[in-house]
């Protein structure tokens, strides 16, 4: 398939009005997103307030403008310390072999037993309710899938004849694992890489939403979908506006993996 | 066969591809015919549109963007270039049949063979589920299936190369065709059993009164096989004769170069008795000798079940001398590559000794790989999949001279262009990624990288394997030339005995993991002393059409082999 | 019959991770700060109580001797008490199994009948607008948030068909199957857009193959190709990615429950952590683990059947 540079510029345009939005949310917010405004309870969309209000009289689009700060952080930091963590734990797991990479693999296979969001969820209890906790538990966590793809990919690589090659040319084994194998065996990450901040993105607010991420009174979209719940009936613009932040959000990642995909000529 | 009727006559064939700059034709103006009971050779190198004429004859363009531009193909006198796609599915398998290159892609992994079969005879002959059965049963026999019941639910991963290419036969042959399209059937074949399918097919003809177009880039089979021979090139027929006429007098340049790139052909240069620089009466040391070697490879086993082992090398003793120029050929599975890695030290041993230059691998294993990574180099047979695919040939290239050190820094730049003028390619290459390089040209970088270590003993694995015959003698003959520049000895590793005859002063065979047979290559070829090497040279498809095929009668050796 | 012999052998492999699985959960709980029988029971608990799970699980020995009663106790099924709900864990968790499983059943039932038509769909008519359609919908469908996707889900009925009820699980067989559709709609949202998107590549991917090409090339009309050729072996690669995808199912589960107030095993365990429940915590997450480890094994059994070249 021919890469369409369409999808690229899409995800990345959404991504990139993402990023101006989190930079400039204090500039552009047209309210402080957590002052409430007794007066202006449970207002629908008008001129005033374009995305109406929630039932404490804040502002609904100043805080979709400002949780874009931390659900974007969120999706950022959630993907890159998994990232960095699995890839170097995969690749010399699967460089050098042997019994470090049996260990792994068992431990690997253990942590991949447990259901992502409740293995999630039992650390957080423990480390108790917050953005920290988040982060803590997602590194904890979230390597094992790229240390599994970073893996497999040196195996095959590692048995490929330009590596034969380097080998026969008396290349170092630290030259062939860093300069030979890891740039063409990180390409599959990269696009993984886009879905996972999908993943994350959603697990984050989802767990916000069941209160342990994010705490009342900032603003996160998760969060802000909670405190809407049970106005939903009556006052959909609460939970409908940061909803849909997030799919538009993770619809950006989607289409630049996609891209990214193609380009590289990357199955998933 | 000019008396016998027309069953296909093709006229201005043409297919063209849209781009956005426009049309670019990719067959041009195809014309010919098929007699009744013919079997028409069509030949030519990968790009030719050998395998597209083919399909669009049948309607079955490979892209949407392809488009058949002009022409007819009467089918019996009946037009089928503007027919319906209902009415070209009726013609497909039923009057015309395929069979192609790779039976493992082309075969349904999840169907069992037997169903497969069915499959064909059921929808085109509208028989019931026994009445299938029992066709496809009698089918399977016709093919050379040994024991058709229970092979019927076998699936396609459980037989070899040989009977899968059987089994596509027998698919193709469910549907009942007249005409035959064979689209290079025995290219991924061993050449024992390339001999018998072409048999078979042959012997298809005569049975079932066969039509057959076969599509190969070898002219060896088509001499052995058909009754004409047409050539293509660049989408276009550029010669279509008698065989004979044909392989005796060429009319075009390129059907020429083709011929005198067939390896069979004694090569007008300086035969391989001529390298031979000095008697091997002077005691010389050996640059490699390999005594009693077994390379094991674990297979299968767990927890439970016991570790079993393959046997790939099994008692090899092999002594190289310094400016020789060895062959070590075989069919796939004879351990010939295996061997090779083992001799650089890229496996491990599993028993017996490799020597370098007087290191012994198991004995001072440090000691000898270092010298070997200075002195000795590889060539593989993919040349794409040797290369790293990031980096330029100039990267690829100064990287080995860095790590090796025998030139220093500030001249490698100069060195990496002259390495480029070694192998023949243009100094611009050096800026070129292996995606954008021809096989042979990827060939050449290849041993250009092997050069870069200045090594005096360089093994190649195959290295032809992946080419073009033009491209292959090309190869061939640049590694001639560096071998009587430059001092090096080279093992040349290759399925192919017409090219190790041609290019090596001695023989290795091997069979299963042994060595069956080793002498100097006039001697081995002239008087093979083994039943197996006498079959596997027998079974080289010729260009002399006159000799008989030998496929059938193909004795399978003991493995002992006893003088034949 | 010999590839099936690995349903004999596999579940001895099984014992590592499960024991695996027991370690982790017994250390997250040991993680955390304070006298473990505290910890376990909560503040409000008898002093006779706590001398109780301090005979029970040790805790007065070194860490590897807790280990051992922990592992001795749950060998006898015990796991604790819970500290809201004043009963053995086990049977508590046992309780709850039922509309978690009916959940994800029809979750997996839904989404495969939504999946398999769309991309055979998308697939057949490739570059198409219905393609296109198809495609950009499973990219959005992806990032779709299940909790958001149940609420929208409520608004909309609110408006539009009231009937169906929106919370609770019911205790009738008709009643819980009306129950469990909002909410195995929500899951099947997302969860066949996965499943489309790689049914859809395996497909293409087949479409294209010398499998079909042959086919084609022996006169089988494109319906024959594609159903009895393309599907059979698009299926397999698919097999594999239910399974790998059972634990996000599960968490699926967890967060739909709670938005249904479902009384599942997921909304269990969000509760007990508000609760501070450790020892049901601990209960809940060891049950899933098994639980994912067990679909694993059907999955590998489904795809030995699916694809006859593989071995296990």
């Amino acid at each position: 398939m021919k890469p369409r540079p369409a999808t690229l510029v899409t995800g990345l345009t959404i991504l990139g009005l993402f990023v101006l939005i989190a930079l400039l949310a204090p500039v552009i917010a047209p309210y402080d997103p957590i002052f409430q405004d007794a007066a202006a309870r449970l207002q629908p969309p008008s001129f005033v307030h374009l995305f109406g209000t929630d039932n404490f009289g804040r502002d609904i689009l100043s805080r979709v403008l400002h949780g874009a700060r931390i659900d974007l952080q969120i999706a950022l930091i959630g993907v890159a310390f998994p990232f960095v963590i699995g890839t170097v734990i995969g690749a010399l797991a699967g460089f050098f072999g042997g019994l470090v990479d049996a260990i792994l693999m068992r431990l690997i296979d253990i942590i991949l037993a447990f259901p992502f969001l409740v293995l999630m969820l039992s650390i957080i209890a423990i480390l108790g309710p917050g953005l920290t906790s988040f982060y803590i538990a997602m590194a904890l966590v979230g390597w094992v899938s790229y240390a599994r793809l970073i893996r497999a990919q040196i195996l095959v690589l590692k048995n490929s004849d330009y590596a034969m090659a380097a080998v026969s040319l008396g290349f170092s084994r630290m030259r062939i694992l860093f300069r030979h194998l890891l740039p063409n065996a990180v390409a599959g990450s990269l696009v993984f890489s886009m879905s996972d901040a999908v993943l994350v993105l959603l697990s984050g607010a989802a767990i916000s939403y069941l209160g342990l991420g994010v705490q009342p009174p900032l603003a996160e979209w998760g969060v802000m979908v909670a405190e809407g719940q049970s106005f939903v009936t009556q006052a959909w613009w609460i939970t409908l506006f940061p909803g849909l932040s997030i799919v538009v959000l993770a619809f950006g990642f989607s289409m630049v993996g996609d891209a990214l995909g193609e380009l590289m000529g990357v199955n998933e | 066969m000019t008396d016998a009727p027309l069953q296909l006559s093709i006229r201005d064939l043409t297919v063209t591809v849209e781009e956005k700059t426009g049309a670019r034709t990719l067959l041009d103006r195809v014309s010919l015919d098929l007699a009744k009971g013919e079997v028409l050779g069509l030949v030519g190198e990968s790009g030719s549109g050998k395998s597209l004429f083919c399909r669009a004859l049948v309607g079955l363009l490979p892209s949407q963007s392809l488009r058949l531009a002009q022409g007819t193909v009467l089918l019996d006198g009946e037009d089928i270039a503007k027919a319906s796609p209902e009415a070209l599915q009726a013609i497909r398998g039923a009057r015309i049949g395929m069979i192609f290159q790779n039976p493992t892609s082309h075969l349904d992994p999840v169907m069992r063979i037997g169903d497969q079969i069915v499959e064909g005879v059921a929808f085109h002959q509208g028989l019931n589920r026994m009445e299938a059965k029992a066709a496809a049963l009698e089918i399977m026999r016709q093919v050379g299936f040994t024991d058709p019941p229970r092979q019927f639910g076998n699936y396609a991963h459980e037989f070899s190369g040989g009977m899968r290419q059987r089994a596509m036969i027998a698919i193709a042959l469910a549907c009942n065709p007249e005409i035959l399209i064979a689209d290079e059937p025995t290219t991924a074949l061993d050449v024992t059993i390339q001999a018998q399918i072409l048999d078979l097919l042959l012997d298809l003809r005569k049975t079932r009164g066969l039509s057959i177009i076969l599509i190969t880039h070898d002219l060896g089979v088509v001499a052995q096989t058909c009754d004409r021979i047409a050539v293509m090139r660049h989408g276009r027929l550029i010669e279509i004769g008698e065989k004979r006429t044909i392989l005796k007098n060429p009319r075009e340049d390129y059907t020429r170069t083709l011929i005198a790139s067939h390896p069979s052909m004694p090569a007008e240069t300086a035969p391989a008795a001529a390298l031979t620089q000095e008697p091997s009466t002077i005691k010389l040391r050996p640059l490699v000798e390999i005594d009693d070697l077994h390379v094991r490879f674990p297979v299968g086993g767990g927890l439970l079940s016991r570790r079993k082992t393959f046997s790939a090398v099994g008692g090899v003793s092999l002594q190289i001398l310094p400016g020789e120029t060895v062959g070590i050929v075989g069919e796939s599975g004879s351990g010939k590559s295996t061997l090779a890695r083992a001799m650089l030290g890229l496996t491990p041993l599993s028993d017996g000794h490799v020597t370098f230059d007087g290191h012994s691998l198991s004995l001072k294993r440090a000691e000898t790989l270092k010298a070997l990574r200075s002195q000795a180099a590889m060539v593989f047979q993919d040349p794409y999949n040797s290369l790293n695919p990031r980096l330029t040939i100039g990267e690829t290239l100064s990287e080995v001279l860095r790590v090796q050190k025998k030139v220093p820094d500030a001249a490698i730049p100069a060195r990496v262009e002259a390495l480029l003028d070694l192998v023949e390619l243009d100094r611009s290459f050096a800026g070129r990624k292996p995606r954008s390089l021809s096989g042979g040209q990827c060939q050449r970088a290849g041993i250009a990288r092997a050069l870069a270590v200045e090594p005096r003993l360089i093994v190649a694995d195959e290295c032809i394997a992946a080419l073009d015959v033009t491209i292959q003698a090309q190869i061939v003959a640049l590694l001639r030339k560096l071998v009587s520049t430059m001092d090096l000895t080279l093992v040349f590793i290759a399925h192919d005995l017409a090219v190790v005859r041609a290019l090596c002063q001695r023989v290795v065979v091997m069979h299963h993991g042994r060595i069956v047979e080793e002498g100097p290559s006039e001697t081995v070829f002239a008087n093979p002393r083994e039943a197996y090497t006498a079959a596997l040279i027998a079974a080289i498809p010729d260009f002399d059409p006159d000799r008989p095929l030998s496929g059938r009668s193909l004795p399978l050796p003991p493995l002992k082999g006893q003088p034949a | 019959m010999h590839r099936y012999r690995f349903i004999l052998t596999r579940p001895l492999q099984f014992l590592p991770v499960i024991f695996g699985v027991s370690i982790i959960t017994f250390v997250l709980v040991r993680l955390i700060p304070g006298d473990p029988a505290r910890v376990l029971l909560g503040a409000r608990a008898t002093p006779s109580a706590i001398a109780n799970v301090r005979a029970q699980f040790g805790l007065d020995e070194p860490i590897w001797a807790q280990y051992f009663y922990f592992l001795q106790n749950l060998l006898k099924g015990e796991m604790g008490k819970s500290i809201t709900y004043k009963i053995d864990v086990l049977p508590l968790i046992a309780t709850r199994i039922e509309p978690t499983l009916a959940l994800v059943f029809s979750s997996v039932l839904l989404s495969v009948l939504i999946a398999v038509p769309m991309a055979a769909l998308a697939a057949r008519n490739r570059g198409r607008p219905v393609d296109h359609l198809v495609r950009i919908l499973s990219t959005f469908g992806i990032g779709f948030p299940p909790f958001w996707v149940a609420l929208m889900l409520i608004l909309l009925l609110a408006i539009a068909f009231p009937v169906l009820p929106v919370s609770g699980y019911g205790s009738t067989l008709g009643d819980k199957l009306v129950h469990l559709i909002l909410p195995s709609v929500t899951i099947a949202l997302s969860l066949s857009t996965v499943l489309m998107r790689s049914l859809r590549a395996a497909m293409v991917e087949w479409l294209k193959s010398d499998v079909a090409t042959a086919a084609r090339a022996r006169g089988m009309p494109e319906s024959i190709v594609f159903w009895r050729h393309v599907l059979p072996n698009a299926v397999a690669p698919t097999i594999n990615l239910l399974a790998v995808n059972i634990g996000w199912l599960i968490g699926g589960t967890v967060v739909v429950e709670s938005v249904f107030a479902i009384p599942g095993m997921g909304q269990l365990l969000v509760r007990a952590i508000f609760a501070r429940d450790y020892m049901v915590v601990q209960g809940v997450a060891m049950v899933f683990a098994c639980a994912t480890v067990l679909v694993n094994f059907l999955a590998d059994i489904a795809t030995v059947a699916a694809d006859p070249r593989v071995k296990l």
